[in-house]
């Protein structure tokens, strides 16, 4: 039978034995949960068979709710969905394999929250929008004119530069936000990831590392950012299990 | 007040942030069996400020074991 990981956790990180609270949860489809401990860090595991598994939503779902869980309760490090080791005797020699490793990252993540925050946009209307705002003469500067004497290639070059500045215009616009954004989390002491322009609708993408205390303060920084930017959208989720943030590949 | 669709929106957002973090991120053994999910498309829609949450989460369980009963 093989073992389904769910997490790697910090076992000191509170009184109550993992057993406990793994009694009254159920895995990926109703199976029983077990906790393999080694020394201070344990794997949550559960039995599978691989032709009973079928990767879908649903057990997607329910193997990140166990996560979730546990996350309440102790410090982890969440399993990428679909991690399987053939026995509990492999789960073990991983376990004490990697021990250095796993709990190195799992100090990093200690007493902290994980959340998302995606900042989305009509690209085109905010271009509009942005251009529009522009004085006069730099609006001449922007705004190919379309005079029939002129060539079609000046008329192309006119146009392309246009939209280059346009471009411009929103990157160094989103780049103020990111600033913005980057200096708050600075001052509660986060760790942040953030990616900008990362498909046509969003514009900053980024995920933090936060002081489970502190969830207060990131969603009125939220709330502050939508009433000063109303033409985007603000998009928070969390708290999370720090799954961006266990950089560690085990063996 | 929030209504109804601004819940399901909540609820189908956090669907698909939780599915992202699940099959992307975590923690890979390397050698191991890694699951590829065919029948999850993830689309982000335009939305005002949301704020999804693991209560959102927990109102999705307990809908499931509903549905289930």
């Amino acid at each position: 039978m093989d073992k389904l990981i769910y997490c790697l956790l910090l076992a000191k990180s509170n009184h109550t034995k993992p057993e406990t609270i793994l009694n009254s949860l159920k895995g990926v489809m109703e199976a029983s949960l077990l906790a393999v401990e080694y020394h201070n860090i344990s794997a949550i595991i559960s039995d599978v068979t691989e032709k009973q598994f079928v990767a879908n939503k649903q057990h997607a779902v329910e193997f990140a709710l166990v996560i979730d869980k546990l996350a309440q309760k102790y410090t982890l490090l969440p399993m990428r969905f679909g991690s399987m080791m053939d026995s509990t005797g492999s789960v073990m020699d991983m376990l004490e394999r990697n021990e250095v490793e796993i709990e190195a990252g799992l100090k990093k993540v200690k007493n902290k929250w994980e959340y998302g925050l995606k900042v989305l946009c009509d690209r085109e209307k905010l271009k509009e929008e942005l251009i529009a705002k522009q004085d006069n003469d730099s609006l001449n500067l922007v705004k190919p004119e379309i005079d029939p004497n002129k060539s079609v290639y000046k008329t192309y070059v006119l146009k392309k530069l246009s939209e280059h500045r346009a471009e411009e215009q929103i990157l160094s616009f989103v780049d103020s936000i990111l600033v913005e954004i980057k200096t708050y989390l600075r001052k509660l002491k986060a760790v942040d990831k953030c990616k900008k322009m990362t498909n046509e609708t969003t514009i900053i993408d980024a995920v933090f590392l936060l002081d489970k205390k502190k969830k207060k303060e990131v969603i009125n920084l939220v709330k502050d950012l939508q009433q000063k930017y109303p033409q985007l959208n603000f998009l928070l989720t969390g708290p999370w299990p720090p799954y961006n943030f266990v950089e560690i590949n085990i063996k | 007040m929030i209504n109804d669709s601004v819940i399901d929106r909540s609820k189908d957002i956090t669907i698909l942030e939780l599915l992202d973090r699940v099959l992307n991120k975590g923690v890979i053994l390397t050698g191991d069996i890694v699951i590829s999910v065919a029948d999850i498309d993830l689309i982000y829609l335009g939305v005002k400020l949301m704020l999804s949450s693991v209560e959102t989460m927990e109102q999705l369980k307990s809908e499931r074991q509903r549905i289930d009963k």
